[in-house]
């Protein structure tokens, strides 16, 4: 069973503590959503957690593996594996190079039939088939969000964090990253998911944490984070603000628009 | 035949068209062309290795020519002080080793020649022929060259690994200079600028297919350039195609998002400054040994700002078109030094044929990004991708429509 354990995280960028004491267990394929306003602290936390920033203090498990102290890829290695906030893919590496690189780097070859009928079926469900052999520089913003999905398809790790999925991207493409999240989370696997669509959110995740300046504020369902006050005054808005709404939860949007 | 086979037929047609020269050109200055050739050759390793650096990996080092002069200097260094003797001199640093001595000479810099200051030269004087010392062979020098130029690539991979783009080249070039100025200043070791004599490839000469070959003829090291510059393309090749290739080219696009693959960003990026600077100090290593002086201008700004246009001229995403770009391009500059007059003032293109150059580095820079060669070498591979695209794009339409029809 996947398991992450973090505990009493600090990170200090100067005098600027931007994770303070941060605790929090994910326990089997959950589906956790984590929500706040700018400058929450959400990226760093995800950074820290994938090995590109060392925390000041706290540790991390995963599955049992201290990975905190780790640098990036091992760990990836240890199962891991995140996108991120402003797409990053291999702009001048084609599609199919791009789903090879997390394939080869766990010693996988690419020149093996497997790989590459497993990249084909990725980029099959992906609905990007057609573009393999187009540099990625040549998809759209959101075709280039779901190629970094479909890396980590074949990078296969145990927990991802999505940073920022849907921002961006067109209806139709969310469709197919709803489809991805489903899919992901079926086959066993814990996420993580930040966003600021709190529609989407609420409607994937049965757990949310809230981060606001650096404190992890809530940790529950989303119907109870919902009616927060402590969440409501910090990120959801005024209850006043939210009356307008009425029952539409899916309007809800964070109070720094 | 497939438009994609294009290039490796002219690559081959253009491998035959060297290996065939020596033996079908006739066209004068036979030495001279040859000579052009064999620089040819040796830029083209120099400007294919720094594409792998700068063009694949995304490592924009200035130091390319340190490491090639670090390989020089090695072999230059280790011809010019190492010798063996069955005798011991006595007066020399000299080491037994399995009933001979290893003869260390001591440095007298540029001040004098004189025997009384050589130690080496006083125990030949001393023996009177009597002792027959034997310099250290070429290919010993050429190996222990490499490996220098790797182990020093290691160093600068190792210390480079947090500096990106302007900042990596800053300190590349920092290194560089500070080489370039050591030897130099350490006139006492090195001779400084009076540079340090080698002997020649083939010393005693060379008899190939019973043909005697002088030291001074052109066809051995024509050849042995030519085989270096093609099995550097056969390693750079090898490489590109394997993981190292896709790991060193995901590292060029996002180091960060390498590393969040599982890629170990830092071993392939010290790796690839140990290849590509061992490549350069080979080349040094061969070059030096074939014009048989070094000195510190060969490690100078201006050569190295020359293998980076020569690579960017023809487009540094492409080690084959690098390679190419750089035979070509040390044709053209020479071609270029025939001075010509223009009413009545003579136009002297030793100095102009540089400023022409440095005005096709800047359209090429300009409108060319790419290179010259990368978009034609494109054409061929990777012309049919947009037709294949569109294609495929079709087909999945039609299936679906099929299918929303059938449901």
């Amino acid at each position: 069973m996947i398991e992450l354990s973090v505990s009493r995280l600090n990170k200090r960028f100067g005098g600027n503590h931007v994770l303070k004491d941060i605790s929090f267990d994910i326990r089997g394929a959950e589906m956790v959503g984590l929500i706040g306003p700018n400058g929450a602290g959400k990226t760093t936390l995800t950074n820290v957690l994938d090995g590109a920033v060392k925390p000041n203090s706290g540790t991390v498990y995963l599955n049992g593996t201290r990975i905190d102290q780790l640098p990036s890829f091992e760990v990836a290695k240890a199962g891991l594996g995140r996108t991120f906030q402003v797409t990053r893919s291999f702009r001048r590496m084609t599609v199919l190079e791009n789903l090879y690189v997390p394939a080869m780097a766990q010693g996988r070859s690419h020149k093996s039939n497997e790989v590459k009928e497993e990249a084909l079926e990725v980029l099959d469900f992906l609905t990007m088939a057609h573009l393999r052999n187009e540099y990625a520089r040549a998809l759209s913003g959101g075709q280039q969000k779901l190629l970094e999905l479909g890396r980590l398809l074949m990078l296969d790790p145990d927990l991802i964090i999505l940073d920022e999925p849907f921002a961006g991207v067109h209806p139709k493409l969310m469709e197919v990253i709803y489809e991805y999240i489903r899919r992901v989370n079926e086959r066993g696997k814990a996420m993580i998911i930040i966003s600021h669509q709190m529609d989407s959110i609420f409607a994937l995740c049965k757990r949310l944490l809230v981060l606001n300046y650096g404190d992890l504020i809530a940790d529950d369902t989303p119907e109870k984070v919902k009616n927060d006050p402590v969440v409501i005054e910090a990120y959801l808005g005024t209850t006043e603000d939210r009356s307008g709404t009425g029952q539409h939860d899916d309007e809800t949007r964070p109070a720094d628009g | 035949m497939k438009r994609q086979n294009v290039p490796q037929l002219l690559g081959a047609l253009i491998v035959a068209f060297f290996v065939a020269f020596p033996f079908v050109y006739s066209g004068g200055n036979y030495d001279y062309i040859m000579h052009i050739c064999i620089i040819g050759f040796f830029y083209a390793i120099l400007a294919s290795s720094w594409s792998m650096l700068a063009g694949y990996a995304g490592q924009f080092s200035f130091g390319h020519m340190a490491f090639m002069g670090l390989g020089a200097y090695t072999t230059a260094l280790f011809c010019h002080y190492f010798f063996i003797s069955p005798e011991p001199t006595g007066i020399c640093t000299e080491f037994a080793i399995g009933g001979h001595y290893l003869i260390v000479k001591n440095p007298i810099g540029v001040t004098s020649t004189t025997l009384t200051q050589d130690c080496l030269a006083q125990a030949m004087d001393k023996w009177n022929g009597t002792v027959e010392v034997t310099p250290m062979p070429v290919w010993l020098g050429v190996i222990l060259g490499t490996i220098v130029g790797g182990i020093f690539g290691l160093l600068i991979g190792l210390l480079v690994l947090r500096l990106r783009a302007a900042y990596l080249a800053l300190f590349t070039l920092g290194f560089s200079e500070i080489l370039r100025a050591t030897i130099s200043a350490e006139i006492q070791i090195t001779r400084g600028q009076a540079g340090l004599e080698l002997p020649s490839l083939f010393e005693n000469g060379i008899t190939i297919a019973g043909h005697f070959f002088s030291k001074t003829d052109k066809i051995p090291p024509y050849f042995v350039m030519l085989f270096l510059l093609l099995g550097c393309l056969a390693v750079l090749y090898w490489l590109s195609q394997s993981r190292f290739g896709l790991f060193v080219r995901a590292l060029r696009e996002d180091q960060d998002a390498a590393a969040a693959l599982g890629v170990n960003t830092t071993r392939y990026k010290v790796l690839v400054f140990v290849v590509t600077s061992s490549m350069a100090a080979l080349a040094g290593t061969v070059y030096a040994h074939y014009v048989t002086i070094i000195t510190p201008n060969n490690l100078m700004i201006l050569q190295m700002s020359l293998v980076v246009a020569m690579a960017v001229i023809a487009g540094v995403e492409s080690f084959i078109a690098a390679a190419i770009g750089a035979i070509l391009i040390e044709f053209i500059l020479e071609m270029l030094r025939t001075n010509f007059s223009i009413g009545g003032v003579t136009v002297d293109m030793t100095l102009w044929r540089l400023v022409f150059f440095g005005i096709v580095l800047m359209l090429t820079l300009r409108f060319a990004r790419n290179g010259l060669l990368v978009p034609i070498i494109d054409f061929f591979t990777r012309g049919h991708v947009a037709a294949e695209t569109v294609a495929r794009r079709s087909d999945e339409a039609a299936d679906t429509e099929r299918r929303e029809t059938q449901s």
